[in-house]
């Protein structure tokens, strides 16, 4: 009783403020407008996530097993890079702030770090990673170059051709690790070889079938020979050497990445 | 002796390597047995052979899944260390509690493992003797003797162990410890003629490596460590003129697992009374010998012989006795468990969600031995697991199936024949595949969807008839010459096949023709002479690639097809270093429907990448391989 009451004044007032406005009196159509309005709010919100400009605060570290990818990952993290490491079997994921950065005081935001292995069984998932990474450090053995070179260029190839990273720009940062050696080839070499490695990959690599291709793009200018800078995002190749912790371009790549 | 023992995670990271065993592994053992072992799943297997120029090694390991932890243990080939498994599994249940993620160093660990490790080599000399003992069951002065020298000879050996790691111990209670030793201080004033004073201190106050320390036997210390409790014993058994029988001391919760393998000793009526004194009277140290006598009497073995064996047993049992103490829970609480997500997978609970993998597996064709293999291999990595909140045993077990699949089905090095065509070409040379299978498979066939297929990227290409035996074989090809354009390189029928092709290889050189395609006879796998023949076209033209040309409609027979080519191949080659098949190229795809199982078959078996997959008649059915619909089609 009470409540149909209620509904009653409701109804008159809706009515009276109807009036005002010179609009049609019901009930249903004021519902319909409020389901409205809140379908629409919250598209904008599920849209406003959906095309954020992508900001990530993860790096990725990629390249063929026995680069270093998990020395450089503790000796970010820790300063050291302990007994040193075997091959990987799993990621090595990690939020820290950089050790160089723990040391002295300030305000640092921590990088999210994940050591991702290299050997070929695991590349598969290699794409759950991708999709969250800020910007890749890319791994190359200076002292074991010349024999690997070949499947240096393809892993770099597919990773530089993956539409994601060329969609969003992704930074790559293309690390010769293991400068210390003494039979590490100069950067200058390196990054040649590469380009013309990749050069040729642009050739050969169609697919048997162009199923599997959809998800890789172009990146060699036509009717030039590849290089780096063709490249829509931005790759940078740089020297360091993990073990004796020279790696100034590295941290001066990620503070880049995360803004600090 | 043990070479080297390592604690790493699955990222890499090595915790802790045995210090004093510091002589260098030659090669990279560690990493080979991660690379072709554990990566390819086939962790089921027990052990893992390592040769390296000059010796060779065999590698034992064992798992914490919960934890991410790897325990291995090197040692080399030629001795066979009966205690490693043991020993590995002691190493886990210390270390575990231990493991702190965020922590990369343990150097507290160094002393808990040398007493593991003394313990262990003390036990394996037990088992030596035991067995020892009964061969010479009538002779007993002869045996007592033997057993008496060998007893002090080990106890002098430990006692040197001992003492250098009482220079560690002393080193680490300096820098560490200093508060903690202060304290207990009063515990040992007469600590200068204990050799284990600077030990004992360092670990007095610190409860988890109760393990290592010991000390303190004179004055009584609260701490009651192990060793002390074996001291007790000893001195006990001195006392007693060496009567047998274990006193069961009480111990500190901490040391409860040893407890558990605490055992009455066995006496025997004619069993040489001073067997596990191994203290030499005559010299006040042996005191202190941490000799571990407090694991299982192992001359239990009453009716063996083989060591080997008896020691498998009496680990069969130990584990059997651990997994009896889970188990059936109410509903209720499983149901909260699997809401809580604390649940630790046993092996047991695998067992009904594993084998209705297997019958998935088998029923889509997938060879028995290897669904076996690939089930035990997943249950070695989900043993111990921690299950996640909301989740079932089964989706569990697939997740982890599936992840295994994708990583057998995953080539180890990428498949870019055009990329090795033009490297050919850059050196001059043809390109040169060989094709072999079993009779009736689809080689002529297939090997036309090739040369279609390189020919649409601008190579060009010649087959070479070297079926020489089958009427109609050359004629056939010349039909998919003639239909496709290219260069037919024969010389009629009954011709040496491997003389043949080195024409043809010759004659592509000369005519500047990137890529040789080499056509052979069908062959069953157990033809000797017509293997042999195909062994020796391989080494005399050294092929780039050996295509084996395989039916996706065989079971287990695909298997052994592949082996067996395999195997001959390399048996049968005269050249040292023997070529194996490079690549499989799978035919009659499109007649199996979803059972695949022959994919996963042969990819397991022999390691090589599925570089094609036939799937039709016409010259475009070719194509590669989709791991993804591979995975879905045998798991659905």
């Amino acid at each position: 009783m009470v409540s149909s009451a209620w509904k009653q004044e409701a109804e008159l007032k809706l009515q009276n403020i109807a009036k005002d406005f010179g609009l049609p009196i019901s009930v249903e159509l004021y519902t319909s407008i409020a389901v409205l309005l809140i379908t629409l709010f919250i598209f904008v919100i599920v849209a406003r996530f959906a095309f954020k400009k992508r900001k990530s605060d993860t790096i990725l570290l990629t390249g063929l097993s026995g680069s270093g990818k998990t020395a450089l990952f503790y000796q970010l993290r820790d300063g050291t890079i302990h007994k040193g490491s075997v091959t990987s079997m799993e990621a090595n994921v990690d939020r820290f702030i950089l050790h160089s950065d723990s040391i002295k005081q300030g305000r640092t935001k921590p990088v999210r770090m994940v050591d991702f292995p290299g050997h070929m069984k695991l590349r598969a998932k290699l794409d759950e990673f991708l999709i969250q990474a800020g910007g890749i450090i890319f791994l190359v053995d200076a002292a074991d170059f010349m024999p690997n070179v070949r499947s240096v260029a393809e892993y770099l190839y597919d990773i530089l051709s993956k539409a994601l990273i060329v969609k969003y720009k992704i930074p790559v940062l293309i690390v010769a690790n293991k400068m210390d050696k003494v039979t590490a080839h100069s950067i200058d070499f390196i990054r040649k070889q590469l380009e013309k490695e990749i050069d040729k990959l642009c050739v050969t690599r169609t697919g048997i079938s162009d199923a599997d291709m959809t998800s890789e793009v172009l990146i060699r200018k036509e009717g030039e020979p590849f290089k780096f800078t063709h490249c829509l995002n931005k790759v940078t190749v740089t020297e360091a050497s993990v073990t004796t912790a020279q790696l100034a371009d590295v941290y001066q790549f990620i503070r880049e990445q995360i803004g600090s | 002796m043990l070479e080297q023992l390592l604690i790493f995670t699955r990222g890499g990271l090595i915790l802790w390597t045995y210090k004093e065993l510091a002589n260098a592994l030659r090669g990279s053992p560690i990493d080979a047995l991660i690379r072709s072992c554990l990566l390819e799943d086939r962790s089921a297997l027990t052990s893992f052979q390592y040769d390296a120029p000059g010796c060779s090694y065999t590698l034992k390991w064992s798992f914490h899944n919960d934890l991410g932890l790897v325990f291995v243990a090197v040692y080399r080939k030629i001795l066979h260390l009966l205690y490693v498994d043991e020993l590995l599994e002691k190493v886990k249940s210390e270390f575990s509690p231990l493991f702190n993620p965020s922590k990369a160093d343990y150097p507290d660990f160094d002393d808990t493992f040398r007493q593991l490790l003394l313990e262990a080599e003390a036990r394996a000399e037990e088992l030596r003797q035991a067995n020892q003992a009964k061969s010479f069951n009538a002779d007993g002065a002869r045996r007592n003797a033997s057993g008496d020298k060998r007893g002090s000879k080990s106890s002098s050996g430990l006692l040197q162990d001992g003492a250098k790691g009482d220079e560690d111990g002393g080193k680490n209670s300096k820098k560490e410890y200093i508060s903690r030793s202060v304290e207990s201080a009063p515990h040992h004033a007469n600590g200068s003629t204990s050799p284990f004073n600077g030990n004992g201190s360092a670990h007095a106050g610190d409860p988890k490596v109760s393990l290592s320390s010991g000390s303190d036997e004179e004055n009584g210390s609260t701490k009651v460590t192990e060793v002390a409790f074996n001291v007790d014993k000893l001195k006990k058994l001195k006392s007693k003129g060496g009567k047998k029988g274990a006193s069961k001391a009480p111990l500190p919760a901490k040391d409860d697992k040893a407890n558990k393998k605490v055992k009455v000793n066995r006496v025997w009526d004619d069993a040489p009374n001073k067997k596990l004194d191994y203290s030499n009277p005559s010299s006040n140290d042996a005191k202190e010998t941490p000799i571990g006598d407090q694991g299982k009497s192992l001359m239990d073995a009453e009716d063996d012989d083989d060591s080997d064996l008896e020691m498998e047993e009496d680990i069969e049992v130990n584990n059997s006795k651990e997994k009896e103490i889970p188990k059936k829970k109410g509903w209720f609480s499983s149901l909260i468990q699997s809401v809580a997500g604390k649940a630790i997978i046993e092996e047991d609970d695998l067992a009904p969600a594993l084998k209705s993998l297997r019958e998935r597996l088998l029923v889509k064709n997938v060879a028995q031995e290897i669904t076996d293999e690939l089930s035990s291999s997943v249950a070695t990595s989900l043993v111990g697991k921690k299950m996640a909140s909301l989740t079932r045993i089964s989706t569990t077990v697939l997740k982890a199936m599936e992840e295994a699949l994708t990583r057998i089905l995953t080539p180890k090095r990428s498949i870019d024949i055009l990329r090795d065509v033009h490297t050919a070409k850059e050196q001059g040379r043809p390109y040169v595949v060989v094709f072999c299978g079993v009779n009736g498979v689809g080689k002529s066939t297939n090997l036309a969807k090739v040369a279609y297929w390189l020919m649409q990227h601008n190579v060009s290409v010649m087959m070479a008839a070297c079926d020489t035996f089958r009427s109609g074989a050359v004629e056939q090809l010349r039909t998919h010459a003639n239909r496709l354009q290219i260069s037919l390189f024969q010389r009629g029928y009954e011709k040496d096949p491997a003389f043949v092709a080195k024409e043809a290889i010759r004659e592509a050189t000369l005519s500047k023709i990137d890529v040789v395609l080499v056509d052979t006879a069908g062959r069953m796998q157990d033809n000797e002479p017509l293997m042999r023949a195909l062994a020796k076209l391989v080494h005399i033209n050294n092929p780039d690639l050996v295509l084996f040309v395989g039916e996706a409609l065989v079971g287990n027979d695909g298997v052994d097809q592949l082996m067996k080519f395999n195997q001959k191949l390399i048996d049968l080659s005269t050249s040292s270093i023997p070529r194996r098949i490079d690549g499989i190229l799978l035919t009659k795809f499109d007649t199996v429907d979803d059972k695949v199982g022959a994919a996963l078959s042969m990819v397991y078996k022999s390691g090589a990448p599925i570089m094609f997959l036939g799937c039709g008649q016409t010259y475009t059915d070719l194509k590669k391989l989709n791991v993804k619909s591979i995975i879905k089609s045998l798991l659905s």
